[in-house]
């Protein structure tokens, strides 16, 4: 998903995640610390399995500004394609919903996943996204980073538009 | 130093080593601290379910220009490993890990994690100091701050019950 998004809109504000599980939590600390900015988390069944817990902590910091899509294909696509949780009639609306985030829908149709993305961006209450989508890819090119050179264009993405410093002042020549 | 005298001690130490998001997953040893956190209106604080989505949420908040503390008991470091190597140390990314040293001499219960705890770190690469003496903190804070900085890479501070506050301090260790 990181790759058909970014073939569709490269930008430095994309931010790949590696860690099975984390993009949930990831997206939760943008949130938190940017809270003018709306936060898009494109998550997979798989990942969110494994992170849970992400759900009800979501839900007890309560981000205005966080949109947590989940495209749920109920396999490991991309380790093998065996079965997830969701193919066996887990359902993560209902998770999330019952986690406290109140709303979470299951978007129906392809209009009204459009409709669900579009009301959630222009809104102001944090929105929990689930669509069924079918196991099978399409051919993007690789991503076309590798991890530091992502975190750095990341940041410097977020310095320029946010007109803030991340990186701490480096230091001068000379040993303090 | 009352377990409240070293929990303010501790707080007002991260917050001037610039610390302003802090996650937490509560131990007993760290209830005062943890209440601190809880208290400070200048910290948004971040209660977790579980340690590693604390990396998770860390890292999230760094890349957007937040410094970040994670304070957990050493099963919840051992809990994080994955999220530390895959995120924290793939991406170069800083992070304070203020973990309770359970197990550490003297404890009765936990004798296990604490002799894994260093080792684990050693074994990460994640340099760690030992806290015993609450006077200490804000300056070693402010030092391991420094530090995850510069290196871009997680640091730790292993909070010892002397450092808390709940037990004498030992300074030969």
């Amino acid at each position: 998903m990181t790759l058909e998004w970014n073939a569709l809109h490269p930008s430095d504000g994309n931010f790949r995640v590696r860690t099975l599980g984390l993009c949930s939590s990831i997206a939760l600390g943008m949130a938190l610390g940017l809270p003018h900015r709306k936060v898009i988390a494109l998550d997979g069944d798989g990942s969110l399995l494994m992170n849970l817990c992400s759900l009800p902590t979501v839900a007890r910091m309560k981000p205005k500004n966080l949109v947590h899509i989940v495209f749920d294909n109920e396999v490991y696509e991309a380790s093998g394609s065996k079965k997830t949780a969701t193919g066996c009639g887990t359902d993560l609306v209902g998770i999330a919903r019952a986690a406290g985030i109140e709303n979470s829908f299951w978007a129906e149709s392809v209009d009204s996943f459009a409709k669900l993305v579009r009301d959630a961006v222009a809104g102001n209450a944090g929105t929990f996204i689930g669509a069924k989508v079918t196991a099978e890819r399409v051919d993007v090119a690789p991503f076309p980073l590798d991890e530091v050179e992502n975190k750095y264009r990341f940041i410097r993405h977020v310095e320029k538009t946010e007109n803030i410093k991340v990186f701490s002042t480096a230091l001068p020549a000379s040993y303090v | 130093m009352s377990a409240e005298s070293a929990a303010k001690t501790i707080v007002s130490g991260l917050k001037g080593a610039g610390i302003s998001l802090i996650a937490t997953l509560p131990d007993i040893n760290l209830s005062q601290l943890l209440h601190e956190v809880e208290e400070d209106r200048d910290v948004i604080h971040v209660p977790l379910c579980r340690e590693e989505e604390g990396i998770g949420i860390c890292a999230g908040a760094y890349l957007v220009g937040k410094k970040c503390a994670a304070i957990m008991q050493n099963g919840g470091f051992f809990n994080s490993n994955n999220a530390i190597v895959s995120t924290l140390l793939q991406y170069q990314i800083p992070l304070l890990l203020l973990i309770y040293y359970a197990g550490d001499i003297g404890d009765r219960t936990f004798a296990t994690s604490g002799s894994m705890t260093e080792p684990v770190l050693q074994a990460l690469g994640i340099r760690y100091y030992i806290m015993r003496d609450p006077d200490d903190a804000p300056e070693l804070i402010k030092r391991a701050q420094i530090l995850t900085e510069d290196a871009k890479r997680p640091v730790a501070l292993l909070l010892t019950k002397e450092v808390l506050g709940r037990r004498s301090v030992l300074k030969s260790l």
